[in-house]
């Protein structure tokens, strides 16, 4: 049986010699300039947030297989709610009986749980369990508000601007039965204000107590029998429509994440898609207030079980790439996606050719530069079930191969007990050489946990210029990872606002010059599976001190200059307004 | 009794090459290779199949005939053939052994959870063409395929129980160039089965063998996690196995 020809091993070679040869001026405090440190502390009880997170318990038929699907609820988003310049956390949990958390930032690197004193803690009950949460100002008053996305009845919290909230759901216009898991808020028609795009895993049937046990995904490569997308257009008045269909988005999939971008920057933000047992799919924006579904030409049909959607330039040059994470295991090789974006809206997979193709069964991947080397690196969660010693494999592969199995029946299942599925795996922190491949850096930095780990928010929680990063995991506590890079390369990082564009400036893209190099950040609206990282945008600079030019391109179409401003800073910037005499932000505490 | 067995593929191969397919298959044959020499596979497939029903158990027109299936990417098409042909001809080897194949080679482009569903439907037609014939390449067909399945269904010490019978029913009759495939597969099977010293030793004697064979000194070179690479490179389902059973009838002896 002889093989095809193959060698991974001289591509790796070779982009490792090229990352080597061209690395750009700036490419300094890598990861090798001091080998035996470890640049992340684990500071989750000390800083007070290390409340766990709890499954579902079930009572229905089906009870066994669907505690697993609340392992999903596991999420955290990140905003400052309270405008204190420090960034503040929401964590979910998913028993009926558990409260959700608003771990209000102190400025110390320490946390109180202020979610009942704030009116957002109680997001479970009987027929609803917590699945993900989206800070979004909706109501452009430079607050954010929060959307707790539930399986069941979703809930609008609007921000009152004195630490409490108010649930706004029915008149919003958002009281809908949806099974949501995911949720980001972008500004689809740039008409100012955010837009809501829901993505939904089971279709929208009461699963607490199912009339019918066909529920489950009709195939584990192309079911279309999931909750799909759900769109909202922003009314600008507190309210929202649903325009699902007029605005083109038909897809039925398992949605488990969502994740825009302008991939073409032609100032309209595009969506990926990332679809459980089947197909993601890639829409472009028209600029009309329409998308078309281009899945074939971009990306392809795939058969994998997308988790995640994350975009970034990780190569720097000038266009978002997306990173999606699938399952890859001894018994599944499916393999991630890393889509270089090709420059004509469609994509190449590069995943393997980069090192960051196998990351187990994969959860939330982030990008973000952790060295502040000006490379973005990539964080990824991972693990299903760790629980006994015995596999569920076995048993799911005597599902599959059954003739005839009707996979839609919940009963056909196995009950997985005490089993492990893809569990006790690795996280993995890739660290990016250079724009060509990545290395694993987890263990050296104590990042390696083997928790079922499901999202991740990248924050600079203590305004330090270095971007720490909370962690959920299913069924246990939380991790708290605080930056202590002791390079100290260099960083900027800016605070938007937009005027005439939405006020969080969603889709603001900032296009930093120094030293012949220019980076391409952008805010995004909570893009990655269970997490919604700062708006805030960051800047690794290694060696660079000096910039050249830093311009902003507003959702409005505006594009504004920025002076040579120092760098380790952070700068709040206000859309059109005067840029002459710009002091570095600081916190207000 | 292994003695036996062992001759019983050369001598079918020697009877097919000798006596040659019944004329009109050959004629069949024949327009199939026109066709495929002008990339009408359309046409190819329908003479393939017309040859192969008239001489079922003939390797050659079943290996092409699969292998023209793959270029016109048809792989539903060979399925539903050999799944007919297999239940006109229950109890032809080389009939399961090629659908076990068909299904081998849709493999590839299947999502992963029908590739194990494609995987055990094979399994399943390479064990009926080795109940049907003790022959070296259905041993070792099977054996490769078991070491192909996770850990987790301790399937490779099947494997590696086939391979071994395929490699006695080699050492049994004349050397064949392709008999180099069973130290290379046995040995992957005990390393799989973490018997290290067991894969390195049939390495090594492969290479007695068959001193040129830069896989089997690429193994014995590699240690360790660069072993491990290699050895699991050689059985990523998403990568195409070649089924192209042509050295059976060109090898030369080695």
């Amino acid at each position: 049986m002889r093989r095809l020809p193959h060698n991974p091993a001289l591509a790796l070679l070779l982009a490792a010699l090229m990352s080597v040869w061209c690395a750009p001026a700036g490419h300094a405090g890598s990861a090798q300039d001091q080998p035996s440190q470890r640049w992340f502390e684990d500071v989750t009880h000390k800083a007070g947030v290390a409340a766990r997170h709890h499954t579902r318990r079930f009572d229905n038929p089906y009870a066994e297989i669907m505690q697993g699907y609340t392992r999903l609820g596991a999420a955290v988003a990140v905003a400052d709610f309270d405008g204190d310049g420090f960034e503040d956390v929401f964590v979910t949990d998913s028993c009926s009986t558990c409260k959700n958390h608003l771990y209000r930032n102190n400025g110390n690197f320490t946390f109180t749980d202020v979610a009942e004193k704030a009116g957002v803690a109680n997001g479970n009950d009987e027929a609803n369990a917590s699945a993900g949460a989206l800070w979004f100002d909706y109501n452009n008053d430079g607050l954010p508000d929060l959307f707790v996305v539930r399986f069941g009845h979703s809930i609008l919290y609007q921000n009152l601007g004195n630490g409490k909230f108010r649930d706004v759901t029915k008149e919003a216009g958002l009281d809908r039965y949806m099974n949501a898991i995911k949720a980001i808020a972008f500004d689809y028609d740039n008409d100012g204000y955010v837009d809501l795009f829901i993505g939904c895993y089971f279709q929208p049937i009461n699963i607490f107590h199912p009339g019918t046990p066909r529920f489950f995904p009709e195939s584990f490569e192309n079911a279309n029998n999931g909750g799909g997308v759900v769109v909202f257009h922003n009314n600008r008045n507190g309210t929202f429509t649903e325009v699902t269909d007029r605005v083109g988005i038909h897809t039925t999939g398992w949605t488990l994440d969502l994740g825009h971008g302008d991939a073409n920057n032609d100032g309209w933000e595009d969506l990926y898609v990332a679809n459980d047992f089947g197909t993601d799919r890639f829409y472009v924006n028209n600029g009309n207030g329409t998308f078309s579904d281009k899945t074939e030409t971009a990306i392809g049909f795939d058969t994998k079980k997308g988790m995640n959607a994350d975009w970034g330039d990780f190569d720097n040059d000038g266009l978002l790439d997306i990173y999606v994470t699938n399952i890859t295991d001894d018994y599944m090789r499916e393999g991630n996606f890393l889509w270089h974006n090709n420059g004509n809206l469609t994509f190449t997979d590069i995943s393997r050719e980069t090192g960051t193709d196998d990351t187990g069964w994969g959860w939330a991947g982030k990008f973000f530069d952790y060295d502040n080397d000006g490379w973005l690196d990539l964080y990824v969660m991972n693990g299903w079930v760790s629980a006994g010693k015995e596999s569920y494999v076995p048993d799911i592969f005597a599902m599959v191969t059954k003739p005839d199995i009707d996979f839609a029946d919940a009963r056909n299942w196995p009950p997985i007990g005490d089993k492990s599925l893809s569990g006790y795996q690795k996280k993995r922190l890739f660290h990016n050489e250079g724009g060509h491949i990545f290395k694993d850096e987890a263990a050296r930095h104590g990042l390696d946990s083997t928790r079922d780990g499901r999202g991740i928010a990248v924050a600079d929680f203590d305004n330090d210029g270095r971007l720490d990063l909370f962690v959920t995991n299913a069924d246990d506590e939380p991790f708290l990872y605080r930056n202590i890079l002791p390079t100290g390369a260099h960083w900027m990082g800016f605070l938007l606002e937009g005027t005439k564009s939405n006020r969080a400036a969603v889709g603001a893209q900032v296009r930093l010059t120094a030293n012949g190099q220019t980076w391409l950040r952008y805010v995004n609206g909570g893009n990655g599976f269970a997490s919604q990282s700062t708006t805030r945008v960051h800047f690794g600079l290694g060696k660079n001190t000096k910039i050249t030019s830093i311009e902003i391109r507003w959702p409005s179409g505006l594009k504004q200059m920025l002076p040579a401003l120092p760098v380790d800073h952070w700068y709040k910037i206000v859309e059109g307004q005067a840029t002459t005499n710009i002091q570095p932000w600081e916190a207000k505490r | 009794m292994i003695r036996n067995l062992s001759y019983s593929l050369s001598v079918f191969l020697a009877v097919c090459l000798l006596c040659g397919p019944a004329r009109a298959a050959d004629s069949d044959y024949q327009q199939a290779i026109k066709a495929m020499g002008s990339k009408d596979y359309a046409n190819a497939l329908h003479y393939f199949e017309s040859a192969i029903t008239d001489d079922p158990d003939n390797l050659r027109y079943s290996s092409e005939y699969r292998q023209a299936a793959i270029k016109s990417k048809d792989f539903d098409r060979s399925l539903n053939f050999f799944e007919k042909l297999a239940a006109t001809k229950p109890q032809s080897a080389n009939v399961h052994l090629n659908f076990g194949f068909a299904y081998v080679d849709k493999i590839p482009v299947a999502g992963s959870i029908t590739q194990v569903i494609l995987a055990n439907k094979a399994l399943t037609e390479f064990t009926k063409a080795v109940e049907l014939e003790s022959a070296w390449i259905n041993f070792y067909t099977r054996g490769m395929s078991y070491l192909f399945w996770p850990k987790v269904f301790n399937r490779a010490p099947m494997g590696v129980a086939d391979l071994e019978k395929a490699l006695k029913i080699q050492a049994a009759g004349p050397k064949k160039s392709y008999y180099v495939k069973t130290y290379l597969a046995l040995g992957d099977g005990y390393w799989k089965t973490d018997q290290l010293e067991k894969a390195r030793s049939i390495w090594r004697e492969g290479l007695k063998q068959f001193p040129d064979n830069q896989q089997l000194k690429e193994r014995l070179d590699r240690q360790g996690d660069d072993l491990q690479k290699l050895i699991e490179t050689n059985f990523d389902p998403n990568k195409r196995v070649d089924t192209d059973l042509r050295e059976l009838w060109t090898s030369s002896q080695n």
